[in-house]
């Protein structure tokens, strides 16, 4: 009774005329970041943190959780109609989708899209609403010793399902503390490698390193693949319906792969891509034609569109209940939040029930945003497709300068940003995964205090972070994370 | 001698990085008040732990490197202006004039300007299309930014 309750607060607060309205921009604007080959969520919540840092902390996230939620499901149509993902979550959806296109059946393809998105989107909120506030009681308990065994934890799951290689993982996550930790440090008011530079002693922001990273360093990467080459071709859209026995066909992977994905997504590290590659292969090995996989199946569809947007919504629930994330793309929020004023967290829900069930309520609104609009839309918004890809990169480069300077005055900034994209271009390059570096940027600080304080806390004594059940638990989680990878690769590795 | 892969170049780079870092942790002052954990430490824990992944990196084999094969392969036959190498060094060498321009020109002028001068160099011809454009898409996000957001930016050399 409890959770409906708020969940009505929150309505209250989603459906303010103005909220709905940044839902539907949100949602809008994802749709089309999301669409553009290369450009995921991650790069279209980094290019929107400057329009909500001077929003109400409740718009903001609102936006950008329709900004999510709208790349994932905008990446699926770039998948379906070019074989080129939009986004890393729907690459499994290409692999049926663009058969169906090429075969004239791409407003179908899409259609399932937008269905499977909706369905897999508002199962997963009921199960955030539910799982979320019992995860909140939880961590309330959680001390410095745990947050930062938590912390370990989240950055090791990233690092061991990131890449292929686990020490430039572990190598990029510590880069990422390295920037995270430059400026004053605000227990002793010492300076740490400012280099003398006044502009470094409040630190790095985290907006350039996001928008770097990714945004300026995805320009960078496509000017290699020959950013002004040719277009692809298009395809005919054709019909958006659905015939009964195609509806029935979807129903079943719909539901669990919604359920698979919810799951997927709570889990640090995993998310959206892995939760569509799970409900793609469940689906394959559980239907009776898993031989017209990878052919134009429909449940190809279906499953991993259902799965990846669950996902999404799953991996808000260690951002909100925890303050941890659990991916890239919640780290970019979770930025985005510290940016507004606003520590997700345990807390939240006392402090800030207007962010939570605010967003909750709102993740709702923008589903049937996503379905109701989007759809009817799409024809329209391929059109996107079409803008010119020379002009396209020239003006992510203005978003990303807008974004940077918009926010610190700082032509220093500026120069940093173009220092951290030709970073992210030599990371992209030669194989060292950027999530893990943006999200122990955003841990690192966090990290450092908790373990200060534990430390403190223990009169120096760092026993305490293996004698508290529930940090040593998160620990050998965290060990395991890394170990299971290496020891898959050498019982793969084929005998000489 | 045998030649170092790729791997090994970079974990020579990235542990004189740490070694720098390393140096420069322990320059950092100590706080007057004896304390368990100082400022100093956890620095000095991350240059420890990158050069020890520097060295593990050094004998990792190393991949094929990511992309290389997507490099279009064409443009790296023309004009060594447009090769893709090239497209990066002028992107990158345009941003930073265009840090150093974007307060004595104004946002819209040193914007405009960025946005169209690297649309024609990427190879779009349709000059027309390309400043109305980047014009209008400048001036929409100037007028967003200023009017609606109250986030200032420079004027430069435009009176408004």
């Amino acid at each position: 009774m409890d959770a409906l309750n708020n969940l009505m607060y929150g309505f209250g607060i989603a459906l303010e005329p103005i909220n709905i309205a940044y839902v539907f921009a949100g949602v809008f604007a994802g749709t089309i970041i999301g669409m553009l080959p290369g450009l995921g969520p991650i790069s279209a919540l980094a290019l929107m943190i400057p329009i909500t840092f001077a929003m109400e902390p409740s718009s903001g996230l609102i936006l950008m959780a329709g900004v999510y939620y709208g790349a994932i499901f905008g990446g699926s149509t770039s998948s379906i109609l070019l074989n080129a993902p939009g986004v890393a979550g729907t690459v499994a959806t290409s692999f049926d989708g663009y058969p169906m296109a090429k075969q004239g059946l791409a407003g179908k393809a899409l259609a399932i899209a937008a269905y499977a998105s909706f369905i897999g989107g508002t199962v997963s909120i009921i199960f955030l609403m539910l799982v979320a506030p019992l995860l909140s009681k939880v961590a309330v308990s959680f001390g410095p010793a745990e947050y930062f065994a938590l912390m370990v934890l989240g950055l090791t799951a990233v690092v061991s399902l990131s890449d292929k290689s686990l020490v430039k993982g572990l190598i990029a996550a510590v880069i990422g503390i390295m920037i995270s930790i430059v400026g004053i440090d605000l227990q002793t008011g010492t300076e740490r490698f400012t280099l003398g530079s006044m502009h470094l002693l409040d630190g790095i922001d985290f907006l350039v390193v996001a928008l770097g990273i990714f945004a300026l360093a995805e320009v960078f990467y496509m000017l290699l693949r020959g950013g002004g080459g040719k277009e692809p071709k298009r395809n005919v859209i054709g019909s958006l319906k659905l015939s009964g026995s195609e509806v029935k066909q979807i129903a079943g992977p719909i539901s669990r792969s919604s359920i698979l994905g919810f799951f997927t997504g709570v889990l640090p590290g995993a998310g959206a891509t892995i939760g569509s590659f799970l409900g793609y292969s469940m689906e394959k090995r559980l239907a009776k034609d898993g031989d017209t996989f990878g052919k134009g199946n429909i449940k190809g569809v279906a499953a991993p569109e259902a799965a990846n947007n669950a996902a999404c919504t799953g991996s808000f629930v260690p951002l909100l209940t925890l303050g941890v994330p659990g991916s890239g793309t919640t780290a970019v929020l979770l930025g985005a939040l510290l940016v507004m004023g606003v520590t997700p967290g345990p807390m939240m829900l006392e402090q800030r029930p207007d962010v939570f069930w605010g967003v909750i309520a709102s993740m709702y609104i923008g589903n049937i945003f996503l379905l109701v609009l989007n759809l009817p839309l799409i024809p329209l918004i391929a059109k996107i497709l079409d803008l010119p890809r020379p002009l396209l990169l020239s003006l992510i480069l203005i978003f990303c300068m807008i974004g940077v300077y918009g926010m610190s005055f700082s032509v220093f900034d500026l120069m940093l940003l173009l220092g951290f994209g030709l970073m992210g271009l030599g990371m992209r390059l030669f194989g060292f995964p950027a999530a893990p570096l943006i999200l122990a940027l955003i841990l690192g600080n966090i990290m450092e205090e908790s373990m200060r304080r534990a430390l403190q806390i223990s009169g120096g004594d760092w026993m305490i972070f293996v004698e508290k059940p529930i940090s040593l638990s998160l620990l050998l989680i965290a060990l395991l994370s890394l170990t299971l990878p290496l020891l898959k690769k050498r019982r793969k590795r084929p005998v000489t | 001698m045998t030649r170092l892969n790729i791997n090994q170049w970079l974990a020579l780079v990235l542990a004189l990085f740490a070694a720098a870092y390393l140096a420069m942790a322990w320059q950092i002052p100590t706080f007057p008040l004896p304390r368990p954990i100082d400022s100093d430490l956890f620095p000095k824990v991350l240059g420890v732990s990158l050069l020890l992944l520097a060295v593990l990196l050094y004998f990792e084999k190393p991949d094929v490197i990511a992309g290389s094969d997507q490099i279009d392969e064409e443009a790296t036959q023309g004009p060594l202006l447009f090769t893709p190498w090239a497209r990066v060094v002028v992107t990158a060498l345009a941003i930073a004039v265009y840090a150093l321009l974007l307060v004595p020109l104004g946002f819209v002028l040193a914007s405009t300007l960025l946005c169209v001068g690297l649309t024609a160099y990427y190879g779009y011809r349709r000059h027309g299309i390309n400043l109305a454009t980047s014009l209008g898409v400048v001036l929409a996000l100037y007028l967003t930014m200023t009017r609606v957001m109250d986030v200032y930016l420079p004027t430069g050399v435009l009176p408004f």
